[in-house]
Formats: C-alpha cells, sequence, structure tokens
C-alpha cells in the first residue's frame, strides 16, 4: 500500500503491519496496556516508516485497540467504577506533569533507567528473586 | 483397615468412660454449640473472639463469610484429565462468591496448615479441608450457583464464553466451588487459620484475625461442632451440631471504599499517587504507564484481581490517546490510511484479547508479563544505543521542520498549497 505524506511517499507492507498490529493488539488488551512501546518498533523496524510519520499514526491505529478492548473488558464485567475513579484524575495529572519534567531530564539517562527497572520488575514477576 | 486400628482404643476407654457420663453425654451431644462474639463490629478488619460451650471432646470449626457482599469468581480447566487423557477445557464461573471466607480450624492442626503453605501456589485446599476436618463445616460456598461454559478454541476467537452447560449435581458443584474459592483467595493463610482452642469440657474460644481490605457489611459466624467420625472404607460419615449464627458488621470508611467488581477495599489514596507517579514515569520514558502500572497494582495489592486491574488501567490511558491523536490531527500529524489499515487490524485483536484474560490465572499473568517486561527493556536499551540515537536524531529535526511548517500553516489557514496539504492519502 502507498502512503503519502507531506509530499513524502511511502510504500507500506500492510500484512505484516496489520498481522503484528493483531498480535500486538491481542496481547495488550490482554493484559491491559497500550501498546505503544510496541508498536513503535513495528512501524519504524519491520515496515521501514520513519519517525514522524509514525508516532501520530501508530496512536491512531492504538485508539482503536484501547477503545474495543474497554468495551470488551466493561462487557465481561472486569471495569471496576471506583477504582478507575481514583486513576483516571491521578493518569490526567501526570500526563499534564510529565512533560514539564521531561524538559528538564536526559532522555537518555531516564531510558536508561526505565530499563533497568524493567528488567528489575520481569524478574520479580517471574518470581526469580 | 488402618484407621479402624486406631479406632479400637479410642472406642475401648470411651466404652469404660461411657457407663460413668452416658446420660450426661447424651444430653450434651443433642445440644448445638452456643456462640458468642466479643464485639458487634470490626473497622477494617482486626481481631474478634468467638466462645462458647461445644459439647465435650469434640473438635470445634468456625467458618466466617461475608454475608452482603459477593464476588464473581471464575477458573479455566485447561489441565488432561490423568484418567482420560482429553483436555476438558471447561470454563467455571459464579457471581456469588463470599466476598470474604475464611475457616478456623482446632489449632493442633497447625502442622497441616504448614505443610499446605510449604507446596506454595499449588496447595490444594480440598485437601486440606479433609484432613484438617475442616469440610464439615465448609458450608457457605458449597450451594453457590457455579455455571459451566464448554470452551472451544473457535468460540474464543470469537470473543465467547462457549456453551452453557447444564447445572452440576450437588457433589461436583461443591467441589468445584472449592477449587473456585482457592482460585479466588489463593493463599492457606487467607482461607485457614488453626486458632481454636478448646477445654477438657468443651469449652472453645477462637481469635479471629481479618486482614484489612476485606468486604465491609454483615459477616456471619457459625460454629461446627464435630463429635464423632466413623470410618468405614473409603466413606467417612461425620456426627456434627451447628451453633446458631452469629454475626458481626466489618466498618469501612473514606478513603478506604469497597471495590464491588474486584471483591476488596483499597484506601484510594494508594491508586492515585501510584497512577500519578507511574503516569510521569510513562511520559518521560516514552511509553504508556499501563506496563508498569498493571504489574505493580497486581503485585502491591494481591487482594485486586488481575482481570479488573487490566481492564480498569485500559480506560484510562483511553482519554490520553483521543486527545492525542486531536492534538496530532490539528496539525494533520496523523496518516489516516495508514492509522485505520493498522487499527482495523487491533481492533480485532482487542476483540480477543479481553477474553483471554479470564482464561489464565494470576501467576500465569504475572509470568506472561514478566516476559513481557524483559522484551520492553531491551527495546528501551536498543532506544539508547548509538545507532538509533544517531538516526533518531535526524528524523528529530525533520519531526521539529514539519511540525514548525503545519503550526504554520494552522495559523496562516492557508490550506491546499503544496506546502500545506490539506489530506494525506
Amino acid at each position: 500500500m502507498k502512503v503519502d505524506f507531506w509530499g513524502h511517499e511511502f510504500e507500506v507492507n500492510m500484512v505484516v503491519g496489520c498481522i503484528g498490529g493483531f498480535l500486538i493488539a491481542i496481547m495488550s488488551s490482554m493484559f491491559g496496556f497500550g501498546g505503544g512501546p510496541f508498536m513503535v518498533p513495528l512501524m519504524t523496524v519491520a515496515l521501514g516508516l520513519p519517525m514522524y510519520i509514525v508516532v501520530g499514526s501508530s496512536l491512531l491505529a492504538i485508539f482503536f485497540n484501547t477503545a474495543m478492548g474497554t468495551m470488551r473488558h466493561m462487557q465481561f464485567g472486569n471495569f471496576d467504577l471506583l477504582l478507575f475513579l481514583a486513576m483516571f484524575p491521578a493518569a490526567l495529572l501526570g500526563g499534564y506533569l510529565g512533560p514539564q519534567i521531561a524538559k528538564r531530564l536526559s532522555p537518555l539517562v531516564v531510558k536508561r533507567v526505565a530499563c533497568v527497572g524493567l528488567i528489575l520488575l520481569g524478574l520479580k514477576l517471574l518470581g526469580l528473586y | 483397615m488402618k484407621v479402624k486400628f486406631s479406632v479400637l482404643p479410642l472406642l475401648a476407654l470411651a466404652m469404660m468412660v461411657l457407663p460413668i457420663t452416658q446420660q450426661a453425654q447424651a444430653k450434651e451431644e443433642a445440644s448445638a454449640p452456643t456462640i458468642t462474639l466479643d464485639k458487634p463490629s470490626l473497622d477494617n478488619g482486626g481481631e474478634i473472639t468467638v466462645s462458647g460451650q461445644a459439647p465435650a471432646g469434640s473438635q470445634v470449626y468456625v467458618e466466617v463469610y461475608s454475608v452482603e457482599k459477593q464476588v464473581r469468581a471464575n477458573r479455566f480447566d485447561s489441565k488432561k484429565d490423568p484418567k482420560t487423557g482429553k483436555v476438558p477445557y471447561m470454563f467455571y464461573l459464579t457471581h456469588e462468591m463470599p466476598a470474604a471466607y475464611k475457616i478456623f480450624i482446632p489449632k493442633e492442626m497447625a502442622p497441616e496448615l504448614d505443610k499446605a503453605k510449604a507446596d506454595g501456589s499449588s496447595w490444594k485446599y480440598s485437601e486440606v479441608l479433609k484432613k484438617t476436618g475442616a469440610n464439615a463445616a465448609y458450608n457457605a460456598p458449597a450451594k453457590i450457583k457455579i455455571d459451566r461454559y464448554q470452551a472451544t478454541i473457535m468460540a474464543s476467537i470469537l470473543g465467547s464464553r462457549g456453551n452453557l452447560l447444564d447445572a452440576m449435581n450437588e457433589k461436583d458443584s461443591k467441589r468445584e466451588s472449592m477449587k473456585l474459592v482457592k482460585g479466588r483467595f489463593r493463599k492457606v493463610d487467607n482461607l485457614l487459620a488453626a486458632t481454636v482452642e478448646t477445654t477438657a469440657d468443651g469449652a472453645y474460644t477462637a481469635k479471629m484475625k481479618l486482614r484489612k481490605g476485606l468486604a465491609p457489611g454483615k459477616y456471619n459466624v457459625t460454629v461446627t461442632a464435630v463429635t464423632e467420625r466413623i470410618q468405614e472404607g473409603d466413606k467417612e460419615t461425620v456426627k456434627k451440631v451447628k451453633s446458631e449464627v452469629a454475626s458481626f458488621e466489618n466498618n469501612v470508611s473514606f478513603p478506604t471504599v469497597y471495590l464491588s467488581t474486584a471483591g476488596t477495599s483499597i484506601n484510594l489514596l494508594w491508586p492515585f499517587l501510584l497512577t500519578l507517579v507511574i503516569a510521569i514515569f510513562g511520559v518521560l520514558m516514552g511509553a504508556g504507564g499501563g506496563f508498569i502500572l498493571n504489574p505493580i497494582l497486581v503485585s502491591i495489592f494481591p487482594a485486586l484481581p488481575h482481570t479488573i486491574v487490566a481492564g480498569t488501567v485500559m480506560p484510562t490511558v483511553l482519554f490520553a490517546q483521543g486527545s492525542g491523536i486531536y492534538n496530532y490531527s490539528k496539525i494533520k500529524f496523523i496518516n489516516w490510511k495508514l492509522g485505520i489499515g493498522i487499527g482495523c487490524a487491533m481492533l480485532l485483536g482487542g476483540f480477543i484479547g479481553p477474553k483471554l484474560t479470564e482464561l489464565i490465572t494470576l501467576d500465569q499473568f504475572k509470568f506472561a508479563f514478566g516476559w513481557i517486561l524483559l522484551v520492553l527493556s531491551g527495546l528501551m536499551y536498543w532506544q539508547t544505543t548509538p545507532g538509533y540515537l544517531e538516526k533518531n536524531k535526524k528524523e528529530q529535526a525533520i519531526l521539529k521542520e514539519f511540525k514548525k511548517r503545519a503550526e504554520e500553516c494552522a495559523k496562516r489557514g492557508e490550506e491546499g498549497t503544496k506546502s500545506c496539504p490539506t489530506e494525506q492519502k
């Protein structure tokens, strides 16, 4: 499929994109997260698209998944309103404060710290320590 | 056969004592245990003592359960049946599980519980109940209505629970209820405690500790005194007397609230603070917070079922994504064709995923999530490698340039020219 973006034309392999998106969507809706950190590498590496076309478009694709996942979770009775009401304002506030803090920090350091944190959390979930 | 031998000396002893106390015993055996609670209410858990008089020489069990609050419990049976070699793929679901449930057993049986604890998460509730004799007191969850679905791969793909089968018979239903109870409360300590002390004349006291975060409202307490167990081959006949029902209230006050679908009380401040910190951190590292929020929530609030965590965290990011899309679309930074194309595939995936959440246990959830996080940390590390940074730098520059142009276009309101495309195809 040909995609046109700001006067540039890109050739996108939709089969790879759709299969990858489908699998990521199953995983992310099953475990209840967004899926962005997996979608962006999929689109940049597997589809070979540049970052600037991926940021917005991947968000749109993920939105479909999140909306559907939310509906299905509600249908299966997995949604707790009170817990949601406690977390939702915090998520909004965090989304507002985050970018302001981000300006003052080096993204490289943040990512390396996050990397270590994720490994530790991952190993803990696997029960290795 | 073994049992007979061990019963014999006891029997002989009883025969000798019987003539003396026969009359008194006969009278006592007929009478149900008395029951008194030392206080009428608890404040988000705590200790409450139950005491009374049971027939002399009987084993006393105390069953405590939440009356008003009931929760959902489910189990997916995909273990191969050792007899038939077939995998049942059966999905069990109830909405009537008491939100809190515990049996207090005689103090002497503590070693049995320790043994079960040593088995880790694979301990068997029904076996422990049998060994400690506590199944005589297992009443409240025994008669809950359990739905049984025959799941198939096709049905799971379509996102349905499968065909609803006929109700189970009483015995099977009771056995399954034990598995559901175990799946719901998981730990030995949550379900059983050996704290009942009895004196020779049958007076009993039990200190009942209820942990924090249990359901509020009315709790019922019943005492079951087992006076005699007769073992005939495999069959055991239990003679027992039950007390009347005593009740107490468990009070929970704001900011601790009861989450009705999760079946636990929680101080709302904690999820709020946790989400705030993780949302900020999520922005910093450029990944959604759900990755970290979900595993941390299930780790520090073990009483929150993973299905609820997944189902509740997901909608919180919905609005952030929506506003992100709106902002990008304002500066025409979304390629609709690409986004919707892949979005349709993701729509399908999002339809199937939530069904799978309830098919796995908490341990499987944690295990899979552990691997997801390791992969993610790999991706995160890759983003800090020099090669990636170099490429990223160039693209960031282009991105900035495009953004600037887009903002200028939006300002001038000038559309349709080559530098300000109206729509991407």
